[in-house]
């Protein structure tokens, strides 16, 4: 029966208006163009500023060059080249590591934050103000406050551990503390934009969910897990997506804090490119391991893409 | 005319476009026009206050001597410097002059990007510089660049904090400057009388500055590229000596564990806040350290292996290849080499010269002058063979290279001769050496 009704459907013609149809598609027309003379500015920056330089890069990441001139065509040379380098898979590594460990953490710190922050809490608006400054600051000199608080020496935080008697860490010559000190310091930067999104989010959810599922018996934890959390699957997929790409990019944080260092224990892949780029000048290298990076970042985005099921989830 | 916002938005849009791009320091520079029969020269150069203000008053006496000639300078900050330079050599719109570490100098040199100074400079114009000066500014056996200043490092220290330990003297010459092992008793004393979060020392080899760990390497009368500065040559006795004795700094406690090479805390920084007696230092670094500590310091040599030695730190002036006024630029790079123009900026940047004249001459700092004859008396140690080392056109994947096995061996992830045996491949592989 639903089929039939659905064949009928499908068969039915669309109401015939013949008159009102030039003035329609006039306006169409015109609400294309529009659309498209908006897009426009935004599509000659994307292209000058985004799609040139990554064509581009593609195109030296065939050659060998020396920094100057023209290069020389090597084929897939760079590529094999990254397969036998320790140093490009100790990078990948530390890359996946970092993004495993700061995005989950990101989140879920963000989601704590934005549903506190939520509630009715008093000065809820001065808490806010203080998780989203970080956002504000460029990712450098949060990375030399890092330096200030991570230095092993005479560091706030290595001073407040030995005042409570603990022996000091060793931030900048241990790798572990030292992949431990960028975490941290990432995180304080980045949560409150988390949190901002995932506020947002949570403001377009209607109260009257809330009471329905009360009234339906359901806990603070159930409405959470079963309300909250559904519906802000388009926020998340958002957050998810741009942690990732954020986190395989990390560059000024781990740059200014290590330099990748100790004995490459914080070394990721933009900071192992951008050497390989402008400090030994063999950009055709940098140039492959750039679009490796960009490889993995597809692959992730497409794999998420097809198997979210909340990204277009609304109320 | 109907002056609309629309038009407004367009014309603020195209009047700010251009200083927003100047600003950051990527808008073209000013073309040199000799087609146009100008004699305009673009300098780009970072600098301290007191460095910039010097080049001024040479720009100025320059176009004084030179009627029509004008040089305008484009100081740039020292991150930026490079990016630039390299990107507007890529474009083909580099400025005429520019300023470069010796360290990095070889790397234009060797790849074509800089003028052959040989045609423009009168004969005999080299005598006016150290061989040690006039070897690191060679490409081929020919001159790129004029040695503009030096700077090497000596030892900086804590008076009260040496004083306490029981040294309450320090080597003044040359001659009696502290041997290996001597520097050794020093900072074991110094260990012994400090608390454990107090060091005897930092050593200055962070970032680009791990060539500072060749004047240990110069010290043992080592060397890293032979003769034909192709071939590695660091393995070898005098090699693993440099490295032992800068590893047993880490393994005796006589630095901070993180003072190694990638560390974001400068030896500097390190010493200022007294958690180091001592500071391997260059000379510039006197102004600030006198604005800044607020307690004794002074300097003394730093120490003799198999002889003295130090690193040749410092920077030079080139022109670039398609320069349109090489004249104008090689008489330019003749007068800033002056001994009136040398002189007023080393003494006013607390930098050491690279004249000979002035070298034996002496000049007086502006700030803490007694301390000049110091650093004049460690940039005597360098010799030619050293310096011509730093020009290889392989400088940078060198410098990359003992960054990665240096940070490896101070950690003691690596023995020494591993590390040796790896620096010496890492230097190959550029180099085409063997």
């Amino acid at each position: 029966m639903t089929r039939v009704v659905a064949e009928q459907d499908r068969v039915a013609p669309p109401p015939q208006l013949p008159k009102r149809l030039g003035r329609r598609d006039t306006k169409t027309v015109r609400e294309a163009l529009a659309g498209w003379l908006f897009l426009t500015p935004n599509m000659l920056l994307l292209g000058l500023f985004v799609l040139v330089p990554l064509v581009w890069a593609v195109v030296i990441s065939f050659q060998k060059t020396n920094g100057f001139g023209v290069g020389e065509f090597v084929g897939v040379a760079n590529y094999e080249r990254l397969i036998s380098d320790p140093l490009f898979w100790r990078a990948t590594a530390n890359t996946l590591l970092f993004t495993i460990i700061v995005t989950p953490l990101s989140m879920g710190l963000g989601l704590g934050a934005a549903v506190l922050f939520n509630s009715i809490l008093p000065a809820r608006g001065v808490f806010r103000s203080i998780l989203i400054v970080p956002m504000a600051i460029s990712g450098v000199a949060t990375a030399l406050i890092g330096v200030l608080v991570f230095n092993e020496n005479n560091g706030i935080l290595n001073t407040l551990i030995r005042f409570i008697g603990l022996p000091s860490v060793n931030w900048q010559s241990g790798g572990s503390a030292a992949f431990v000190s960028v975490v941290l310091v990432t995180l304080w930067w980045r949560v409150g934009f988390n949190m901002l999104i995932y506020l947002a989010g949570l403001q377009g959810i209607g109260p009257e969910l809330y009471e329905a599922a009360e009234l339906d018996g359901a806990g603070s934890w159930a409405r959470f897990r079963n309300v909250t959390v559904p519906l802000l699957g388009p926020s998340s997929f958002f957050l998810l997506i741009l942690n990732v790409i954020y986190s395989f990019q990390v560059f000024d944080i781990v740059f200014v804090m290590t330099g990748g260092g100790p004995q490459n224990a914080t070394s990721v892949l933009v900071t192992y490119a951008y050497e390989t780029g402008f400090v030994t000048r063999d950009q055709g290298y940098a140039a492959a391991i750039g679009v490796v990076l960009l490889l993995i970042t597809f692959v992730f985005t497409a794999v998420r893409w097809r198997t979210s099921r909340g990204r277009d989830l609304a109320e | 005319m109907n002056f609309s916002r629309r038009h407004f938005l367009i014309g603020s849009g195209a009047v700010t476009l251009p200083v927003l791009l100047s600003g950051c320091g990527f808008a073209p520079q000013q073309s040199t026009s000799s087609s146009t029969g100008s004699k305009t020269l673009t300098f780009t150069t970072w600098g301290t206050d007191a460095e910039l203000a010097s080049f001024a008053r040479v720009i100025a006496a320059f176009e004084e001597a030179n009627a029509g000639a004008k040089v305008e300078l484009n100081s740039v900050p020292y991150g930026q410097m490079f990016t630039n330079i390299d990107a507007q050599l890529q474009a083909g719109n580099p400025p005429d002059i520019f300023r470069v570490p010796y360290y990095t100098f070889g790397s234009y040199a060797g790849r074509d990007q800089l003028l052959d100074l040989s045609p423009y400079l009168e004969s005999g114009f080299s005598d006016r510089f150290t061989d040690a000066a006039w070897a690191a500014v060679q490409g081929n056996d020919k001159p790129f660049g004029v040695p503009h200043h030096t700077d090497t490092s000596a030892i900086l220290y804590n008076k009260a904090a040496l004083e306490s330990a029981g040294i309450t003297s320090v080597p003044t010459s040359l001659e009696s400057a502290w041997t290996w092992d001597e520097l050794s008793e020093v900072a074991a004393t110094l260990r012994a009388a400090q608390p454990a979060d107090v060091f005897p020392m930092a050593y200055n080899w962070q970032g680009n500055g791990v060539t500072r760990w060749l004047s240990l390497l110069f010290q043992a009368d080592g060397r890293f590229l032979a003769t034909n500065l192709t071939d590695p040559a660091i393995d070898s006795d005098a090699g693993a000596a440099a490295l032992e004795f800068s590893s047993s700094f880490f393994t005796k406690n006589f630095v901070p564990p993180n003072n190694t090479i990638k560390s974001a805390t400068f030896a500097s920084d390190t010493w200022y806040s007294q958690t180091s007696a001592m500071v391997w230092s260059g000379a510039f670094a006197i102004p600030d350290a006198t604005n800044t500590l607020d307690f004794e310091w002074g300097a003394t040599f730093a120490p003799r292996g198999e002889r003295g030695g130090g690193d040749f730190g410092g920077n030079a002036l080139v022109a670039t290849a398609d320069t349109a006024n090489p004249e104008l630029a090689a008489a330019f790079l003749d007068f800033v080499t002056g001994d009136m123009q040398m002189r007023d900026f080393c003494e006013t940047a607390s930098l050491l010269p690279t004249r000979k004249d002035l070298s034996e001459s002496g000049i007086d700092f502006d700030v803490r002058p007694e301390l000049a004859p110091i650093f004049l008396g460690q940039a005597s140690t360098v010799r030619a063979e050293d310096s011509s080392q730093v020009a290889s056109p392989d400088m940078s994947r060198i410098i990359t290279v003992l960054q990665d096995n240096l940070e490896s061996a101070f950690a003691g992830s690596t023995s020494t001769a591993d590390t040796l045996k790896s620096i010496a491949d890492g230097i190959a592989q550029p180099t085409g050496g063997s």
